[in-house]
């Protein structure tokens, strides 16, 4: 896109003087705090984990180290595959419902706000700033039976009805707890979207949806994709909402390791989980970029 | 391209760039401030912030021995576990001006806070199965009793007990037993028994049961129903306890170690395999009054919560101030009627508010004594972890 209208000029090489050692010690210098950082709260950590993975645990807890390979081979022995197949629904269903609310509202943002998009940005921003317990603890006190679900009861004549410790209150907590990840990619995508081409479209005959379809959303599409990884990759690891709002019913990779760490401190079986976690992710993000992007270079091109 | 730049530039909206960025530095200005002002992020009353410094005059009362008590005293404890009329009472008799209350949540916490290196602790508070892990990893000082003659007071049941034969390092606090809460109002059948527990937990009462998350806790349960004890690990008996409890997860409401009065409370469940201590606000709100603690016949767990010093302990002659003048019988008395739990102290005991006595659910006749057992640390027996582990999979179907 416009980094390869770059090259063809030639101009990040013009800009500075004296050739290309200085400029390369310049951009070294510029990203050695980012790596320095990534390397000590990204590589190492995970490092350490993987290391962790092929210990066992100590008599008290904890861990000491030897090579085995029995922590993977009982991942699955207690608890099953189930809870990587519940946190893989979960998280997807969770994805699914931050694009059905957000992008509409990130629509409405970027294209119908006008002097009212820094109101409305800072609205969504505002309660982001209130620790992630709290909020999940709001859902605990909307959710409560005596409350206003009990209006909902009388409406349905259900007594037994209840919202709290379903799968549904897990959903409603995932989806409000990640929309702003969701929304700030999209707006931003959205944001910059040359209005013209819209009014192009209809003039050439096409309906709103239609509209919609091959024009907004591919645009809007590298900001879809970033907002639902940013989306999707904590939801995997979600354990604090399951907890509280579903009481601790469904089950999901997050509870299970909140479990070995934490009350049998077995920290190597932990680490096996966590590891296989992370492979489940990069495999699951991996095959949704290549989806995406399938037939992607073709229409780049045209679009800008 | 410069006319299509033209248009552009007449379709751009004036917030644009330049608003976007002005609007992220507010909001990041007024992040700074609500940072400012921010929530007091330590959960500790540091004597020093919260209290005004006491007068130094002890009033002459008398120190153990020639030790001399230094002015601080760090401790590391349960939530609200201690009667602040006691504090204060120890800081203006010892002249210890900063008495520190750090909390943990649960003994892994406590354990984990250990074995990550932290220091400077005098006192903790763990439970006393945990202590013989303690000990073993020299967290622990042993205790010289000779400067603790209120130990005398402890009823024999508490000394020497198997989590610390030669009592070298455990002064006990209170202790309690895990057992069967429910709503006589709403459960009208008889609950004496874990068996009964078990068949209204898979029978009547399905979905309106709640368990304490508490691996220890629970265990004893099924173990006991099958006539075993509670620190049985014969694989084959825990795959029977297993398997109980794999019965019974679909049914369990959830499993709840800090609401579980709150659910008892608006009737989300009317059985609870849970602690006492709820009990004392439960009955004294008139809308739950009807509330039952019972110790099942089968038998149950008795946990018993302890002090300890620390190795490294900085102020030792306050630490042991501390374990004898808490133990004195008036303030004991306090302690107890201020935490609702049982007091291991005899002479503190006879002090007690009798209705507190009558309240079989607080201090269990001495039958019921005769048949509790102490759990031992269990959490290392890998056939439980994934009993447990399974258990809690399953919970709600």
């Amino acid at each position: 896109m416009t980094a390869a209208a770059d090259v063809q000029t030639g101009a990040p090489e013009a800009t500075y003087r004296g050739g290309g050692w200085r400029s390369r010690l310049l951009t070294a210098l510029l990203v050695l705090p980012a790596s320095i950082w990534y390397l000590f709260l990204l590589v190492l950590p995970l490092a350490i984990v993987l290391v962790f993975s092929f210990g066992s645990r100590g008599p008290r807890g904890g861990f000491t180290p030897t090579f085995s390979l029995d922590n993977y081979a009982n991942v699955f022995r207690a608890v099953g595959v189930d809870p990587f197949i519940n946190s893989l629904w979960m998280a997807a269903a969770g994805t699914v419902g931050c694009l059905l609310v957000g992008l509409p509202l990130a629509y409405y943002i970027a294209t119908r706000a006008g002097s009212r998009k820094g109101l409305f940005i800072l609205l969504l921003v505002i309660p982001f700033w209130v620790s992630f317990l709290i909020r999940t603890y709001a859902w605990f006190l909307i959710l409560d039976p005596q409350l206003a679900v009990a209006a909902v009861r009388d409406l349905l004549g259900n007594p037994e009805f209840n919202l709290l410790g379903t799968p549904w209150a897990v959903l409603t907590g995932l989806v409000y707890g990640y929309l702003p990840l969701m929304v700030f990619p999209l707006y931003v995508t959205l944001e910059r979207m040359d209005r013209t081409l819209l009014e192009a479209s209809k003039d050439l005959g096409a309906g709103r949806w239609a509209t919609f379809r091959q024009v907004t959303l591919p645009i809007a599409l590298p900001g879809l994709v970033t907002g639902s990884i940013l989306v999707f990759i904590p939801m995997m690891g979600e354990f604090v909402i399951p907890q509280i709002l579903g009481y601790g019913r469904t089950f999901l990779v997050g509870n299970a390791l909140y479990l070995d760490f934490l009350e049998f401190r077995n920290w190597p079986a932990g680490s096996a989980k966590a590891v296989l976690l992370i492979i489940v992710m990069l495999v699951t993000v991996t095959f949704y970029l290549w989806f995406i992007n399938r037939g992607r270079r073709t229409r780049e091109t045209s679009v800008l | 391209m410069t006319d299509q730049e033209r248009i552009q530039r007449m379709a751009r909206r004036p917030i644009n760039r330049r608003g976007f960025l002005s609007l992220m530095g507010a909001s990041a200005g007024a992040a700074a401030l609500a940072a400012c002002t921010g929530p007091a992020g330590s959960v500790r009353p540091s004597g020093a912030a919260s209290v005004a410094p006491s007068a130094s005059a002890g009033g002459g009362a008398s120190p153990a021995a020639s030790f001399e008590v230094e002015t601080e005293l760090l401790t590391y404890n349960w939530s609200d576990y201690v009667a602040p009329e006691n504090i204060e009472t120890f800081k203006q008799r010892f002249g210890v001006e900063n008495f520190g209350y750090d909390i943990f949540a649960n003994n892994e916490e406590l354990l984990a806070k250990l074995q990550g290196g932290a220091t400077g602790y005098d006192i903790a508070c763990p439970t006393a199965e945990y202590v013989t892990g303690m000990a073993e990893e020299g967290f622990l000082q042993e205790l010289d009793l000779s400067r603790i003659p209120n130990m005398q007071h402890i009823n024999p049941t508490f000394r020497k007990t198997a989590w610390d034969p030669e009592d070298k390092y455990i002064v006990p606090k209170d202790y309690g037993t895990t057992g069967i809460m429910y709503r006589k109002k709403l459960v009208p059948e008889p609950v004496t028994s874990w068996r009964e527990f078990y068949d209204l937990t898979k029978g009547k009462y399905s979905g309106k049961t709640v368990f304490v998350d508490s691996m220890g806790d629970v265990f004893p349960f099924p173990l006991k129903m099958l006539g075993y004890s509670l620190n049985d690990n014969d694989p084959a008996h825990l795959k029977e306890a297993g398997d109980i409890l794999l019965e019974l997860a679909p049914h369990v409401h959830s499993l709840d170690s800090d609401t579980y009065q709150v659910k008892l409370a608006n009737e989300e469940a009317v059985l609870c395999l849970g602690w006492t201590g709820p009990i004392v606000d439960l009955r004294a709100d008139p809308a739950t009054a009807d509330t039952q603690y019972i110790v099942p016949s089968e038998g149950t767990l008795y946990w018993l919560d302890t002090w300890v010093m620390l190795a490294d302990a900085p102020h030792p002659n306050a630490a042991y101030a501390w374990l004898n003048f808490i133990h004195e019988p008036e303030i004991q008395k306090i302690e107890t009627e201020s935490n609702g739990y049982a007091t291991p102290n005899d002479a503190a005991k006879a002090l007690v508010d009798p209705e507190m006595l009558a309240d079989q659910a607080i201090f269990p006749p001495e039958d019921v004594i005769a048949n509790l057992e102490g759990s031992l640390d269990h959490s290392g027996v890998q056939q439980r972890a994934d009993i447990w582990a399974e258990f809690k999979s399953k919970i709600g179907g």
